[in-house]
């Protein structure tokens, strides 16, 4: 209501200042006068809009799509396989690493905390669509050789080269599964704490990908970690640096900060309902 | 809410700790059914940076310190424009073959046997590597370059089987007979051509 006032006061102070409104002052409106059509006279008449000869003329006119006899493109295709399933097909929109280093450099993202979905799209510079099937991001291998940040970080999907990357610097990284309604809170949690709703549990992920979150090799969520510190030596082997000792880093605890399977945010529980007006959180009873 | 969840929710608003909040000196991480320590009892959960692995005699446990190898960039060759001129994705691996102890002495040995013809004056190998855009990637590669070279001196020669010795021996006493049979019979061919002399009369 505050703004229609304005804008209305605006508007009658410009009144007040500018010269008398009249028809030679007015703009004209487009689409305000609409030409006759008349199928008469020399511009509507002759032949009336309707071409020369064919079936146009003749006002008998095929069907829309109709290719005058051959099997027409839209009934070519009896099937198209590769259709298939496509409605249960994941995506994760990539996020290279040179792309993570720039964000990095012009502390968009702030690196003495860990990094997850939330961070990502709080920077404001990329945006997950969990409506179209996008799981969440996956970290690429462009900008491999340049990438010099020690993080703690956690995508849904990472290469070896770039899990080598991240760790070459000191850092920690992880792959874990969320599922499509934390999805939606991650990509915007200030939206859902607004709600007012108790933060949901994590759900486990989709059978086909147990086998990639419980192996080690990608560093998944609900892998074995004494399999992790082992990979992450092979790893430093393969790729040929030596595995900095992350018990000795000063960072240690930020470093090795990770969520349980069942947890949205870092230091929130699932079923807590945060009150961002008055500050305060809310938790269930102990049963 | 009584005064001492407050206290409670207070120290939890004020602990900057990440995965839980620390409440008289004590971790208070939330714990589901799918924590860890549920799923792999007995394992040591924390990060830690295992030793590298014991030699394991005369057997090239596939280990190699990369503090005892030189490793220089250079740029690549070949086309690519801008990228391969100017950027250094070329690696270059070298070490002293006779001081490399990491290396089982045998196997060393057989190396240094091996790959006299390749080593330096100063006594390095070296393997180079320019098969990728990335120089990480070329470094692993060099890597496995030089294991594959190791492992390849450690791999013992199948020695032919007892039959197939005496396939080859019975293939060697075949082709000579036939040459014998062969010789034979040209002998007697030209035998044939002189005239018949004082003996067959």
């Amino acid at each position: 209501m505050a703004n229609l006032r304005e804008s209305s006061d605006k508007a009658l102070k410009l009144l007040r200042t500018l010269p008398r409104v009249q028809i030679g002052n007015l703009r004209p409106n487009p689409n305000s006068k609409q030409n006759d059509k008349r199928g008469r006279a020399q511009h509507g008449g002759d032949k009336h809009g309707a071409g020369n000869k064919g079936s146009g003329q003749r006002q008998n006119f095929m069907r829309l799509g109709y290719e005058t006899g051959n099997q027409p493109f839209y009934l070519r295709f009896p099937y198209e396989p590769y259709y298939k399933g496509h409605h249960l097909r994941r995506q994760y929109p990539p996020l290279s690493l040179l792309q993570l280093q720039v964000l990095i450099d012009t502390n968009r993202i702030d690196i003495s905390q860990p990094i997850d979905i939330a961070t990502i799209c709080n920077s404001g510079l990329l945006t997950l669509k969990p409506a179209e099937l996008e799981y969440g991001f996956q970290l690429t291998d462009h900008g491999l050789d340049n990438f010099k940040a020690k993080i703690n970080i956690e995508v849904q999907h990472a290469s070896e080269a770039v899990i080598a990357a991240v760790e070459r610097n000191g850092g920690v990284i992880r792959t874990a599964y969320y599922d499509p309604r934390c999805l939606h809170i991650l990509a915007n949690p200030k939206k859902f704490f607004q709600k007012g709703v108790p933060i949901p549990k994590r759900m486990l992920p989709p059978q086909d990908a147990v086998a990639y979150y419980t192996d080690a090799k990608n560093r998944g969520y609900l892998a074995n970690p004494e399999e992790i510190s082992k990979e992450r030596l092979v790893l430093a082997q393969k790729y040929g640096y030596e595995l900095p000792r992350i018990e000795e880093d000063p960072q240690y605890e930020m470093l090795t900060a990770a969520k349980d399977g069942r947890q949205l945010f870092y230091g929130l529980e699932p079923g807590w309902l945060i009150n961002l007006v008055d500050k305060v959180i809310v938790k269930p009873k102990e049963t | 809410m009584n005064k001492i969840s407050c206290a409670f929710i207070r120290i939890l608003q004020h602990s900057n700790s990440y995965g839980g909040a620390t409440v008289l000196g004590r971790q208070l991480s939330y714990k589901s059914d799918l924590s860890l320590d549920k799923i792999y009892p007995n394992v040591r959960l924390q990060l830690y940076t295992p030793p590298p692995p014991p030699s394991d005699g005369d057997k090239f446990n596939g280990y190699v310190p990369m503090d005892k190898l030189e490793i220089t960039y250079s740029r690549s060759s070949g086309p690519g424009g801008q990228h391969v001129n100017t950027v250094n994705t070329k690696v270059d691996v070298r070490f002293k073959l006779a001081e490399a102890k990491w290396i089982p002495d045998k196997t060393r040995a057989k190396l240094l046997k091996a790959l006299q013809n390749k080593i330096t004056k100063e006594g390095y190998f070296c393997i180079k590597s320019d098969l990728t855009r990335s120089q990480q990637l070329n470094l692993a590669d060099a890597l496995e370059k030089l294991r594959a070279i190791i492992r390849a001196q450690e791999v013992e020669a199948a020695s032919p089987s007892e039959e197939t010795l005496e396939k080859i021996r019975r293939r060697q006493e075949k082709a000579a007979r036939q040459r014998l049979q062969l010789k034979r019979g040209r002998a007697q061919v030209k035998a044939d051509r002189q005239g018949p002399s004082a003996v067959d009369f």
